[in-house]
């Protein structure tokens, strides 16, 4: 009996799965457990001391029980079920990105049960959800897509051979909304299918980090080219950059059909930052910048609401209780949050049934936890996101070819870049864009556009991922192509 | 009364502190990384020469393989065997994803894993054993 | 961006390799995250402080619901403002009268805060001067405050005197101790009702009334009213003037006898005087001119000392910038400071009229308060202040001590002024103008001010003056809104009040 390569015709399927120990994601996680145990137990002591201050009582006893641990314990549970499948599934993936992710989806979650229930609510089959709930609904359901995406890709072809289908998908996608989009607060942002709604930016970026990578890994060397010269600028062939203009023309679409600025920039500065991740050429970028200011400039002028947003940031304290409101009040929580926070749970409260600040479940969670948790715990989220990004820039360093590369690596931009957008707009570094903070806002389509993210990169990080086939039957003549290669 | 507060303080202090432990023991695993990946890439395999009744190649050297390892008679191979049973260009070793695999170069007495001919490709694991003419070598993990 | 590149065939640029382009992206992000944390820091170390105490942060309006503010009282702990508690346990605040409306202002739930009660509400309510431990529970909700009360050197007597003596006039008076900067009198009519604005069950309609009541009883004109000064700003100059050494107490004009009948011709521009018949052929030196209320020589003085010493000099005096102050105070100005001329002026006619208080010059009662104040005090600026003392058992509590500011002018100079100020109340030809600002027994200097708005309105009437003359012990300036002459209305008004104040502090 002679051993084939026929007789296997996939590789690797009928290696026997050995699982694998997966120390580091175990202790990471069990840091992760504790560190939410001990947050549900200080938001749930915080929620009793409140309501008794209210009714004018005084609490007997030193009373600690964590905050819903039901919803705890699933959330835990749920993720350290997705733990072992890995460890079974043998997989050498990624060990830090689950515990991150864990980290903090779980503090979004305590986030989401400390504000008021009734902020948004569901009900399925009779069963009413409120935030806190349908969060951890949500949670769940990313946490699966993050273990599933992390076991079932195992080849990237699907995504590298249909780019330009993904890319009119992504089209099609813009234009529903654009068509049957409702409006929320000027923007038209929320895609209603019957009863299943969602924002389709949110998964449109995925979309377009697929489409971006398959197309920059293309045509790599191409755009790297120096053959246009355009006064002291050093372009690429003329027909190489259109994609570049297309973008432009795309995100600033975005702006005016759904007034979605926080999208437009987010999708302008990754596809920037990947443009420059496969040229290495710095003028892209300045390029892109000049675009950018010129794009600014004419919206600013143009639009009414564009205006506005920019006014309320340079000067909110103008008209405190109207326009500025949002913005006026999300400082003074920081303010109020100082050094070490107030503590989970304690910030303020509605007042007079209104929140502290407006939409602050969806586009200021970072500013309630600054508040609880102070400059200290808003540092260390901070630094939670900056190691996702490291883990995925990582990935994409060592990724075996330019498509999983640049796919990587715009990945983990998608969601640094859109921190940081968020973030700086909530701490009045730049105006406020409405999207949401990965993995801690409440929303579905934003949690789970997020876990695909998540889960690509966990998929890519697998050493094994999508082995290339093996070698074809040699011909003597391959040898010499080899020595050759090597030499 | 001013106990509960006491201890909600330390609770408040202690998610702080758990935070910035994750942090840190992240930041170590990162840095571990990080020094992995600075000594270069990790070996991909070795061959132990387990039997070599001409003494050439030495028996119980081994070899660090390259993603692509040629291996026969002549002296441009990646190891050099000399056997006269083994062909000038024997066969060569290539690492794919995360598995070897052992393709035979057309040679007069064929490559065999764990004593199998090898038919075109085949598939060989860590601490299979890879005859080529007389010479047997054993292919084991690369040192990390 | 200069590491070399390997040129293949055709001028192609072969790419870089991919993975030193993303550990540069990794960098940039990274520094973005520095940003987003200075950012962070900024808000939550660097003005949390700030923003903790802003009247209009939500915690502080939830906390003022709850708290007791502590209590405003005068110099002689008469109290002004107290706080109790409503049948519901929440926080009432309750105002002696109205006098003291347009200084100590109101603290509503409804309108917020206003006056010392906005300025010192961090204090009022024991959110500031807690130590930094103390702060942590603070957060919690659970330490007991310390709400601190305020002393202010404040006279209810005086200042309720003030306010009778204005009558249905609109008008300030500001008064001062000279030594110390302590404000003993700081009244404004109309004035309001804050007990009313403060209660919560009366409020809406107090406020609704209150601003759209064209007299603008909301408005504390002592501080934020700017008036055209007229003859008062010739202190001013006169400080000006000396300090510059442009112009002696001894200077005299030789034409300024002759400009009398006909006016005084400034490039065109004809400034006329209403004193020739009585002071004859002689030229008038600073004294003689001060008592006559002498424009010519005022404006010639003005052109001698020359745009920028007068502008200079006026902001030592505390023009050109707000007051430092426990009360926001509005910007006096002695020009627009458009014009290209030195100092700002648009032409030697503006600072020939700004000279003797006439051109785009507008101030402050509180302002020319200090003017006097600086002369009576030998040319020593104290810094004016209205809160003597943080009192109460919180660690804020501490006593504010005088300060001077910086010295205007020389103490020379200031006798000189003073001697002219003096001869301007008490001197023959002074005494037709501002008899009535004499107080019996007490020697008094003062310069009356008639600003002339324009023909169809009695002009606003000014005096800013102290006593006694020899060791000043309180300064004054009064303006009455349209209330004439300043010698018919502001200076026996002035008179009045220190003369009360003599009865009540005693003679010297």
């Amino acid at each position: 009996m002679s051993i084939a390569a026929q007789a296997r015709p996939f590789a690797g399927a009928g290696r026997r799965i050995r699982p694998r120990l997966r120390a580091t994601e175990t202790t990471l996680l069990v840091i992760v457990a504790a560190t939410l145990v001990v947050g549900a137990m200080s938001l749930g002591a915080t929620q009793r001391l409140r309501e008794a201050r209210q009714a004018g009582e005084t609490l007997a006893s030193i009373d600690l029980a964590p905050q819903d641990p039901v919803a705890l314990a699933v959330l835990l549970g749920a993720v350290g079920l997705v733990h072992v499948a890995f460890v079974l599934a043998g997989r050498r993936t990624d060990q830090v990105l689950l515990p991150a992710v864990a980290m903090l989806g779980g503090i979004g979650l305590l986030l989401m049960q400390r504000l008021p229930q009734d902020l948004v609510q569901q009900s399925f089959f009779g069963l009413v959800l409120g935030l806190g709930q349908l969060q951890l609904v949500w949670l769940l359901i990313a946490i699966s897509v993050i273990g599933t995406l992390a076991l079932a890709v195992r080849s990237d072809a699907w995504l590298r051979t249909y780019k330009y289908t993904w890319a009119a998908a992504g089209i099609a996608l813009l234009a529903l909304t654009f068509v049957f989009g409702s409006e929320t607060n000027g923007a038209r942002l929320t895609l209603s299918i019957g009863p299943i709604s969602g924002q389709p930016s949110e998964l449109l970026k995925v979309i377009l980090v697929v489409f971006l990578a398959g197309y920059l890994s293309e045509n790599r060397s191409l755009l790297a080219e120096e053959s246009t010269r355009l006064g002291p600028l050093r372009l690429p062939p003329i027909p190489y950059l259109a994609p570049m203009g297309a973008m432009w023309a795309i995100a600033l679409g975005i702006v005016i059909v759904q007034r979605d600025l926080g999208a437009a920039l987010l999708f302008f500065a990754v596809f920037l930052a990947l443009l420059y991740v496969a040229t290495g050429r710095m003028s892209y970028v300045m390029g892109g910048l000049i675009l950018f200011l010129v794009g600014a400039f004419v919206l600013y002028n143009l639009f009414g609401h564009v205006q506005q947003r920019v006014d309320n940031w340079l000067d909110p304290w103008a008209d405190p209780s109207g326009a500025g409101f949002q913005v006026v009040q999300a400082l003074y929580a920081l303010g109020r949050g100082g050094l070490l926070g107030v503590g989970l749970g304690a910030g303020l409260p509605t007042i007079g049934g209104r929140l502290p600040v407006p939409a602050v479940h969806t586009d200021y969670p970072l500013v309630a936890l600054g508040e609880e948790l102070g400059l200290v715990g808003l540092l260390a989220i901070l630094g939670l996101y900056l190691v996702v990004v490291e883990r995925g820039l990582r990935i994409a360093a060592a990724a075996h070819d330019d498509f999983r590369s640049i796919l990587a690596a715009g990945l983990a931009l998608v969601i640094g870049v859109q921190v940081f957008i968020i973030a700086a707009g909530n701490l009045k570094l730049i105006p406020l864009t409405g999207i949401t903070l990965p993995l801690i806002s409440y929303g579905g389509s934003s949690l789970l556009a997020n876990a695909i993210v998540v889960g690509f990169l966990l998929a890519l990080s697998d050493r094994g991922a999508g082995a290339p086939a093996p070698p074809r039957t040699g011909r003597p003549a391959r040898l010499a192509r080899l020595r050759r290669a090597r030499a | 009364m001013d106990g509960f507060v006491l201890t909600l303080w330390l609770l408040r202090l202690l998610f702080l502190a758990l935070l910035y432990a994750f942090l840190f023991a992240v930041v170590r695993v990162l840095l571990r990384d990080l020094r992995l990946a600075s000594r270069g890439p990790a070996e991909l395999g070795r061959l132990v020469v387990v039997a070599s009744p001409r003494g050439e190649p030495v028996p119980g050297a081994s070899f660090s393989l390259d993603a692509v390892t040629t291996i026969g008679r002549d002296v441009n191979n990646s190891i050099v065997v000399d056997d006269p049973f083994a062909s000038a260009e024997h066969g060569v070793l290539t690492f794919r994803g995360r598995a070897w695999y052992v393709e035979d170069l057309a040679s007069t007495n064929g490559t065999f894993v764990n004593g199998i001919p090898v038919d075109g490709v085949a598939e060989i694991g860590f601490g299979d054993e890879l005859q080529v003419g007389e010479v047997r070598l054993r292919l084991d993990r690369g040192r990390s | 961006m200069t590491e070399p590149r390997t040129h293949a065939a055709g001028g192609r640029t072969s790419a870089r390799p991919i993975g030193a382009s993303i550990f540069r992206t990794g960098i940039a992000l990274a520094c973005a995250f520095t940003v987003l944390a200075l950012g962070a820091g900024w808000w939550q170390v660097v003005e949390a402080q700030r923003l903790a105490v802003s009247p209009d942060n939500p915690a502080v309006i939830a906390l003022a619901r709850r708290t007791l503010r502590g209590p405003i009282v005068d110099r002689q702990d008469r109290w002004l403002a107290r706080s109790g508690r409503d049948q519901n346990g929440e926080a009432t605040r309750e105002y002696r009268d109205p006098t003291i409306s347009p200084v100590v202002g109101y603290a509503s739930r409804q309108f917020g805060t206003s006056g010392i009660e906005r300025a010192y509400n961090a204090q009022l309510l024991g959110l500031v001067g807690s130590d930094p431990l103390g702060g942590l529970a603070d957060k919690f909700g659970v330490a007991s405050r310390d709400p601190l009360g305020l002393r202010l050197a404040l006279d209810l007597r005086l200042q309720r005197a003030a306010v009778d003596a204005l009558g249905s006039d609109f008008g300030a008076v500001v008064m001062l101790d000279p030594a110390t900067g302590e404000i003993l009198v700081l009244a404004s009519t109309p004035t309001f009702d804050a007990s009313a604005v403060a209660d919560p069950a009366t409020a809406e309609d107090t406020f609704a009334v209150l601003r759209v009541d064209k007299t603008n009883p909301l408005l504390p004109r002592a501080t934020l009213g700017r008036y055209v000064p007229g003859s008062v700003f010739k202190i001013v100059t006169a400080i000006a003037a000396l300090g510059s050494r442009a112009v002696t107490p001894e200077t005299v004009f030789a034409e300024q006898p002759g400009a009398e009948k006909q006016g005084l011709l400034v490039d065109g521009f004809r400034i006329r005087d209403g004193h020739h018949a009585v002071t004859g052929a002689t030229p008038l030196d600073l004294v003689g001119a001060t008592e006559a209320s002498c424009n010519i020589w005022y404006a010639l003085a003005g052109l001698r000392t020359g745009g920028v010493s007068l502008v200079t000099t006026a902001s030592d005096l505390g023009f050109g910038a707000p007051i430092p102050f426990d009360l926001p105070t509005a910007i006096s100005r002695v020009t627009s400071g458009n014009g290209s001329a030195p100092g700002g002026f648009e032409d030697d006619v503006e600072l020939a009229s700004a000279a003797f208080g006439q051109g785009q010059t507008f101030v402050t009662p509180l302002q020319m308060a200090l003017v006097a104040a600086t002369v009576a005090n030998d040319g020593v600026l104290m810094k004016p202040h209205l809160v003597t003392a943080l009192t109460g058992d919180g660690p804020g509590a501490r006593t504010a001590e005088p300060e001077a500011w910086r010295r205007v002018l020389s103490e020379d100079d200031a006798r000189a002024i003073q001697a002219a100020m003096q001869k301007a109340v008490e001197g023959a030809l002074g005494r037709q103008f501002t008899a009535g600002a004499r107080v019996a027994g007490v020697p008094t200097a003062g310069k009356s001010g008639t600003a002339e708005l324009d023909d169809t309105q009695a002009p606003h009437s000014w005096f800013i003056g102290f006593a006694p003359v020899d060791d000043p012990r309180v300064a004054i300036a009064v303006l009455v809104e349209r209330g004439g002459r300043g010698g018919e209305r502001a200076a026996p008004l002035a008179g009045k009040l220190m003369t009360r104040y003599f009865e009540l502090y005693g003679r010297p």
